[in-house]
């Protein structure tokens, strides 16, 4: 039975972190050597955090599922990364980015952890600057800022369109740097498939090498896991194709505890899908809101035109269109935060306002370039929108851009504590693979922020703090026989798999688990929908091991033995979500019970009951998961409805 | 595997600014064969050669321009080499990539050149060096002084029984020359084979030249020869022209403002040279 | 559509390769390239034969996993795209496609139509950073960086590391790669305390690594996906003088 102790340090919020900085045990430079780190993952936070262990002279192993570190999926962040840095003077400061993030995440989020990432922030940038980010700065040759949802100042530092890129490429560098040193070991495509447990305490990995199917082992003395989310459960997302939430399927399954997985945030600015073939929704960024102003007609029989074909969206007359954002929500008009601005889509196709296939919305920019000038335009969102031509061979630039709500982020995850540690001692999850900042619902650059600020400044602490008593253990040997038993449950999961021997491909029943989560446990979800989707999934898993077919063998690289290992882990993460969304009985954020919202069509949440932290243990293959509740408690804010009207 | 030690970047610097030197030498170059389209006989194409061949500045410099051609050639054939190594496996598919104009071929382009040099050095710097026989010219005044001198000795009874015959015998060839090989404007024997020099200067005289006007004049009548000196110097423009800007390039000579202009400049550097090469030849057959 | 599609197939680094021909018919022109062989495999699949191993992760043209050598043009028959950004649309029906690995000796062949890239990794370990561990840095506004600077040094952050540039390169030269990333901190006021050490490390790995020399065919900035200019190798070029013959490093 696990116990969930968040270890939050007493005293005022702002001075909590500052006191752990004080009171924590350090290691001593000439024991950091011995003491192994293993870090899977290397996006933001698992770059960074391997880079400032390496720095500090752990011992650090990295895995990476691709072939290089610089391919990790936070490289697709477009928009930016916010800062209570205060420097456009608009009234900005670190509570106001902690309220703000709290507020947007729907008041489901832990109060002192919100404080640390809205106090590190300003360091992230700093550091980045150091490293080279080119950042965009204004005449002055000073940091520009933009404005994103959610926020009524402007605090979000961005590189072009390509922020997330150029902030992992900083980590990446970092790491590099730790790597030429030899303090930080890189290990290209593994994937990692199991945690190695001694003692209770997590004492390494168990990888598969992609490349040639050998089985490898890993000791240390702690695991950080940094493998991102697992929006591809839903199989059309934004994600990339190997993003996934094996790994940390892998460590609920050990006994770490998986915390709130129906938060599933939906990005309101993606293309929308077009074929059966789609393999990936592509997202447009958010910063798009900023001069984008999104409509549909206001008269059924355009929209019905428009979807046929007769009319083009130039056609309709601007009393004709219903910008419906600035309509219901006037004070934050098309900045509204993503759940909002998702659902409202939702509702407007919904009701048979759609364009395109009927599930698109328009995201205009006429009156944008009326205003400031082709010219300014291009400058903002230039590669935006060719990137939008390309795929959809539409010049956004004359006609509207079409857009829908598609997965996007995760912000439930492996439950962690103040220490970002896991239920499992020894195992810390950082990033986006963790649940920790972000509440019901994430704040757009946001979770480049809270990546960055795990992996340069919260880990490099608690990490350390765990160690510190890690000295006086013998060093972990790969022959314990923990490490026997790891790698034979993974090779006899590896050899159920090809053992199947069906008939359908993979893809398939990924493709069918889409479908069934985005249609019962998607944006609007009901008792009924998870009802009926839970023996879908159940059903679905059991086809899968029964007329699944993996072809090949495991002696090469096989990518087709990859997904089925990740699908036999999503199909019954699939399921947590949807037990955990029916359990939810309110609306908050990211999650939405279509029985539980407002008159106006709002989130409405269920405070009394349901101001908690859902984390769930497994307890067995054939046995249900138990929910442990960890209270939440707001004593420095006021708890309130959300409302950007 | 590297064929040289040094690093890539040294070794295409090294070639850059070895072809940047050619690229000052063919200007000179160009500057002296136009001499020959001047009016008057070869003599400023003559007075040219003589001082090239006899400055002892310019020989040093003769020495460097070997020196920087061979350091420009075996540059380019190790680099050559060495890219293609590159890759060891090609491609099916040839590349469809568009490229800077005459770039993916100068080493063709450039190798093409040098069978040129091959050729123009058999035809002009062998004779120089004495390795082949030309046609060769001597002034008439240094001609007379070296009779003059002999004259006295015979006077003096100095010379043997057979110098004096030989003097005799030259005396006689000198009054039957024939017109074409005195240019009388410019005081000068030219045109002649290496058995008239003796014969009409005698066997101990030095001071004669090889006749490149004449050597030229004569390459140029013939259409074939013209027609491959004319293709080599489209070929040298196609070099020149990817040359000047990959030099620029690769010597880091790069700049927003002036990259427009350096791609202007090539391209004049690259038709106008190769032109007024071309003028001469064309020139010698059709006009002169 | 109907496609012909002769593709390289080989089981790993030391085995011989060889193309196979495949044929797929009823493909959408709106379908990107990198779906189009998925529908291939899920046909290799049903057939119970091993599907075409291709390397590709955010399908979006970022994260610079895919690359494909498709009809002598690395990312195919369009400009500033990676080969997942490709669209049928710009093939036509009846089309025979030839897709290759990229060829250079620095990236073996692991599988099919996967290289192993990890040499521009080595690159940048040489010195593709600044030397500056967590904490302890000056204010982000500390030092104000020229607007135009800093948009530079952006586009040459921008690149993806796909290898595009070795794959165009008749010379399979990585110039365009290094000097991106030499760019980028030869722009910046950060970057210029270690500016020598850098260009000098990075250089000598690239040609260590068997990447050939830039013959400024410019074939590297035609196909770049992220439209890194040649600007760049100028610019290295310059810094490796500098760096040799001014600088005491």
């Amino acid at each position: 039975m696990i116990e969930l102790n968040s270890k939050i340090p007493q005293g005022e919020l702002s001075e909590k972190w500052t006191k752990y900085k004080a009171a924590q045990h350090l290691v001593n430079p000439a024991n950091k050597r011995k003491l192994d780190v293993i870090v899977v993952g290397t996006g933001l936070a698992g770059a960074s955090a391997a880079a400032s262990l390496g720095a500090l002279g752990f011992n650090v192993k990295i895995f990476c599922i691709s072939d290089s570190p610089r391919r990790a999926h936070s490289i697709a962040a477009q928009g930016g990364i916010n800062a209570a840095k205060n420097y456009q003077n608009d009234g900005d400061s670190v509570g106001r980015l902690f309220y703000d993030t709290i507020k947007g995440g729907d008041y489901r989020s832990r109060e002192a952890n919100v404080y640390r990432l809205a106090e590190v922030s300003n360091n992230i940038i700093d550091q980045c600057v150091a490293q080279g980010v080119p950042f965009a700065r204004d005449y002055a040759g000073l940091l520009d800022n933009r404005s994103f949802g959610g926020a009524q100042v402007s605090r979000t530092f961005y590189a072009k369109g390509q922020t997330g890129q150029q902030l992992l490429l900083g980590a990446y560098s970092a790491l590099s740097m730790q790597i030429k040193k030899g303090s930080v070991k890189l290990y290209e495509r593994r994937e990692m498939m199991d945690v190695v447990m001694i003692d209770g305490r997590a004492r390494g990995i168990i990888t598969r090498n992609l490349t040639t199917g050998e089985i490898e082992r890993w000791a240390s003395h702690c695991v950080i896991l940094a493998t991102g989310g697992y929006g591809n459960v839903y199989y059309l997302s934004t994600n990339a194709m190997n993003s996934n939430g094996s790994a940390a399927w892998q460590c609920y399954k050990k006994g770490a505890a998986f915390a709130n997985p129906c938060y599933v945030q939906i990005h309101p600015t993606c293309i929308p899908v077009h074929g059966e073939y789609q393999s990936k929704l592509t997202l447009m960024s958010e910063s798009l809101r900023n001069d984008g102003r999104i409509w549909v007609p206001k008269k059924k029989e355009d929209a019905e035109a428009i979807r046929k074909g007769q009319l083009k969206p130039t056609d309709i007359k601007e009393e004709d269109r219903d910008y419906y954002l600035e309509r219901r929500y006037p004070a934050f008009g098309n900045l509204v935060p993503r759940d909002i601005a998702s659902r409202a889509a939702k509702e407007r196709c919904d009701a048979g306002y759609g364009v395109g296939t009927g599930h698109a919305v328009y995201l205009d920019f006429s009156s944008a370039i009326e205003r400031l000038g082709k010219d300014v335009v291009e400058a903002r969102y230039g590669n935006l929108f060719q990137m939008y031509e390309k795929i959809v061979d539409e010049n956004p630039y004359e006609t509207p851009m079409m857009i829908y709500p598609a997965v996007h982020y995760t912000m439930g995850g492996l439950w962690v504590d103040y220490e970002l540690q896991t239920t499992i001692k020894g195992l810390f999850a950082a990033g986006e693979a963790n649940f920790s900042d972000h509440g019901a619902n994430r704040l757009g650059a946001s979770a480049l922020m809270q990546g960055l600020a795990d992996g340069y400044f919260v880990l490099p602490y608690t990490v350390q703090n765990y160690l510190s008593d890690q000295i006086y253990e013998a060093p972990i040997s790969t022959n314990n026989p923990a490490f026997d038993d790891a790698e034979a449950e993974v090779r006899r999961k590896i050899e159920k798999l090809f053992a199947v021997n069906g008939t359908k491909s993979v893809d398939s029943f990924q493709k069918e688990l889409g479908k069934i989560m985005w249609e019962h446990v998607g944006m609007g979800r009901t008792k009924e929908s998870l009802q009926q989707a839970i023996p879908m999934i159940v059903a679905l898993k059991q086809d899968f091991w029964q007329s699944m077919r993996v072809t090949g063998d495991n002696n090469s690289m096989n990518p087709e033995l990859e997904k089925a290992v990740r699908f036999a882990d999503h199909v019954e993460l699939a399921l947590l979500i949807a037990k955990d969304a029916l359990q939810r009985e309110e609306s908050c954020g990211g999650h939405f019970r279509e029985e539980y919202q407002t008159d106006e069509g709002e989130a409405k949440r269920n405070d009394n009951e349901f101001m908690f932290v859902g984390a769930w243990e497994y307890t067995g293959e054939d046995n249900e998961p138990i929910l442990h509740k960890e209270e939440l408690n707001y004593e420095f804010i006021k708890v309130q409805q959300r409302n950007y009207k | 595997m590297k064929l040289v030690k040094l690093t890539s970047i040294t070794k295409k610097m090294a070639l850059a600014a070895a072809g940047l030197f050619l690229l000052v030498f063919l200007l000179l170059h160009a500057s002296i064969n136009l001499c020959i389209i001047r009016d008057d006989g070869g003599l400023w194409y003559r007075n040219a050669c003589h001082f090239m061949g006899t400055n002892y500045i310019v020989k040093v410099f003769e020495v460097i321009l070997l020196a920087i051609v061979a350091v420009h050639i075996i540059l380019a054939v190790i680099v050559t080499i060495e890219n293609y190594m590159a890759r060891p496996v090609r491609y099916a598919v040839s590349s469809k990539t568009k490229t800077h104009t005459g770039s993916k071929w100068m080493i063709w382009t450039g190798g093409l050149i040098a069978c040129f040099l091959v050729l123009h050095c058999m035809n002009f710097y062998a004779v120089k060096i004495g390795l082949v026989e030309g046609k060769y010219t001597a002034k008439i005044d240094k001609v007379d002084a070296f009779f003059q001198q002999k004259a006295m000795k015979m006077q003096n009874g100095e010379l043997n029984q057979k110098e004096t015959e030989e003097m005799t015998a030259q005396l006689q060839a000198i009054n039957s020359i024939p017109e074409n090989k005195v240019d009388v404007k410019n005081k000068e024997l030219v045109n002649l084979t290496k058995e008239e020099v003796f014969k009409y200067c005698g066997t101990d005289f030095e001071d004669y030249e090889p006749d490149f006007y004449t050597m030229a004049n004569e390459l140029f009548k013939k259409p074939i020869y013209t027609l491959i000196y004319l293709l080599v110097f489209v070929v040298l423009g196609y070099h020149l022209f990817h040359a000047i800007n990959s030099l620029c390039q690769t010597l880091g000579c790069n700049h927003k403002k002036y990259n427009g202009a350096i791609e202007t400049c090539a391209l004049g550097y690259a038709v106008i040279v190769p032109l007024l090469f071309a003028v001469v030849p064309i020139y010698v057959m059709f006009i002169k | 559509m109907k496609l012909t599609l002769k593709i390289w197939r080989q089981d790993n680094a030391k085995s011989k390769g060889r193309f196979e021909t495949y044929h797929l018919d009823n493909i959408s022109p709106d379908c990107s390239f990198l779906e189009m062989l998925d529908i291939l495999n899920e046909q290799l699949i049903n057939k119970i034969s091993h599907p075409v191993c291709f390397d590709n992760d955010c399908r979006e043209g970022i994260c610079g996993m895919c690359g494909l050598y498709i009809n002598g043009r690395p990312h195919g028959n369009d400009d500033a795209v990676t080969t997942c950004q490709l669209h049928m649309r710009h093939f036509s029906d009846g089309d025979t496609i030839t897709i290759e690995p990229w060829r250079a000796k620095p990236f073996p062949i692991i599988r099919d139509l996967v290289v192993d890239r990890s040499a521009f990794d080595k690159i940048i370990q040489e010195g593709g950073y600044i030397s500056v561990s967590t904490g302890g840095v000056p204010d982000g506004n500390a030092i104000p960086i020229p607007k135009n600077k800093a948009d530079e040094a952006m586009d040459s952050a921008a690149c993806i590391g796909c290898g595009a540039c070795v794959a165009a390169c008749k010379n399979a030269s990585a110039m365009l790669f290094v000097s991106a990333k030499v760019s980028q901190f030869a722009l910046l006021p950060q970057g210029k305390p270690e500016a020598a050490k850098r260009v000098m490390a990075m250089v000598k790995k690239m040609d260590e690594l068997g990447f050939g020399s830039c013959s400024n065919t410019y074939a590297c900035e035609a196909e770049c996906p992220k439209q890194i200019k040649r600007s760049n190798i100028a610019r290295l070029n310059r810094e490796f003088f500098k760096a040799k013959v001014v600088s005491e490093e």
